[in-house]
């Protein structure tokens, strides 16, 4: 049923990493934790998953002397993100 | 909550807005900047005024007015700490502190060339610059008592050149409580309801 839509964001976890970087600016991994709960871990895969696939930018940096990791949407990322929202919508379309 | 897991549109749709909005819940300002500055401009206003109206020979009086020059000392302060305890950048955010920078800028000026050229209605002209960045942001957030208050600034700028002084004060005050002060504790209260929330 799903066969079209992006399955790198057909992902539960991955899909809410994303809408959450598309509503801001750039994220530390702490602030995604937060708004997904999800485990360090488990997050932290799938945040490879998305930079692997060019959706996300990931950077380290030191504040306070701890390390901080930093995420951003890319462009690529807001054209997926954007392409899948309306491929949902076609989907509900098509249902009704 | 786990990254495979079988989801339908519904669902999806329904994760996409649960998690903008649960960025959005603290994309809220704490309003402290905002309720110092019209607690401040408002303080300094009244002061003015009961010296003009009671007291015309205490000049030392218009010495409260260096408290809005004090006031840049802990707006930097605070600045400096949320942006310190903020885990992330909005959008906006940049923009937003240009049109603030600017804001400053253009009242240390003013300040200048209304000094030095000895403006006769001094209080119009404040009026119209606290208005700019007032709408400006309260526009730009669709935040409207922000709005509300940047067009009462250029209203009660309209009327203050018609007012004698030392009347005018009041549209300062007013202006100070409109534009900053209410705004301000809508915030106020808007953080603290969402911190609560999220605890």
């Amino acid at each position: 049923m799903f066969k079209d839509l992006n399955p790198i964001l057909h992902s539960q976890l991955r899909l809410a990493v994303i809408s959450v970087l598309i509503s801001v600016k750039e994220a530390e991994f702490t602030f995604l934790r937060e708004k997904t709960n999800a485990t360090a871990g488990n997050l932290s895969v799938q945040i490879n998953k998305l930079k692997e696939a060019g959706y996300i930018d990931v950077s380290k940096q030191f504040k306070d002397n701890y390390p901080q990791t930093i995420c951003k949407i890319t462009p690529q990322g807001v054209v997926a993100f954007e392409q899948y929202v309306k491929d949902l919508q076609s989907y509900l379309d098509i249902k009704k | 909550m786990s990254a495979e897991k079988e989801f339908t549109t519904q669902e999806s749709l329904q994760l996409i807005s649960q998690m903008i909005s649960k960025a959005k819940d603290d994309y809220i300002e704490t309003g402290v900047s905002a309720l110092m500055w019209g607690a401040i401009i408002t303080f300094c206003s009244l002061v003015a005024l009961f010296k003009y109206l009671f007291f015309p020979k205490w000049e030392w009086v218009n010495a409260v007015w260096w408290l809005t020059f004090l006031g840049v000392i802990p707006q930097i302060v605070i600045a400096r700490r949320e942006r310190k305890q903020r885990k992330y950048r909005g959008h906006d955010d940049q923009l937003r502190g240009g049109v603030w920078i600017s804001f400053g800028a253009a009242m240390i000026l003013m300040n200048y060339f209304l000094l030095r050229y000895n403006f006769p209605q001094p209080i119009a002209v404040y009026l119209v610059l606290y208005g700019i960045p007032t709408f400006a942001i309260g526009f730009g957030r669709r935040f409207r008592p922000m709005i509300i208050g940047g067009i009462a600034c250029w209203v009660f700028a309209i009327l203050s050149s018609i007012t004698p002084d030392p009347w005018t004060l009041l549209y300062l005050a007013g202006g100070a409580q409109l534009a900053w002060f209410i705004p301000g504790l809508i915030l106020r209260k808007r953080y603290l309801k969402v911190k609560t929330k999220n605890v």
